[in-house]
């Protein structure tokens, strides 16, 4: 679910449930709540220099 | 009396975020297409209502601080949203009803309208959508 960033949507910290109609994601860009899930995204490896 | 002054606290939410802070001045105009049913016989014109066409018009205060009115705009312009508006912020009843449009177009955003001297402000129009009036 999501989690209130912004007081202008309800209380920080607070649980928010979309309604059907809600544009979400225009809410996670806008910096007024935030995603629970877990990133999908892969551990990034750092490059290091090729040993001489 | 019979008519409503507007001192401080009317309330606008666009897409669940609460601008009324920011509001100036707000329009919620409920129509329908006027589709002409007079027929022989009759001695003036009828109509009957078509399709819904209604229109919010709304004056913000622009702010391009954090969770602001610019952060709260700037993806939703040329997308559907809903938009809510009550004469108070206080709680939704039969003397404070929410009038809601779900699925209204905003189909321009000013992104800067600046005049020297002067708060910068910028004039919004949400178009068509499905109108619900709520009194609970």
């Amino acid at each position: 679910m999501y989690t209130i960033i912004s007081p202008r949507i309800g209380t920080p910290g607070d649980k928010f449930e979309p309604s059907e109609e809600t544009n979400v994601e225009a809410l996670i860009e806008g910096g007024f709540i935030k995603s629970d899930k877990p990133s999908t995204k892969s551990a990034k490896t750092e490059e290091t220099s090729p040993e001489e | 009396m019979a008519t409503s002054t507007y001192l401080s606290n009317p309330s606008l939410t666009v897409n669940a975020v609460d601008l009324s802070d920011q509001t100036t001045s707000a329009t919620l105009t409920v129509k329908y297409d006027a589709l002409e049913s007079t027929a022989f016989g009759g001695s003036s014109r009828v109509y009957v209502a078509g399709l819904g066409d209604h229109e919010l018009t709304v004056e913000l205060f622009m702010s391009y601080a954090a969770t602001e009115t610019y952060a709260t705009l700037a993806t939703l312009v040329g997308t559907a949203t809903t938009v809510v508006m009550k004469p108070t912020s206080s709680a939704v009843s039969a003397t404070n009803p929410s009038f809601t449009l779900t699925g209204t177009y905003l189909e321009a955003l000013p992104v800067i309208d600046a005049t020297l001297g002067e708060l910068s402000s910028i004039s919004l129009t949400f178009r068509g959508g499905v109108y619900t009036a709520a009194t609970t």
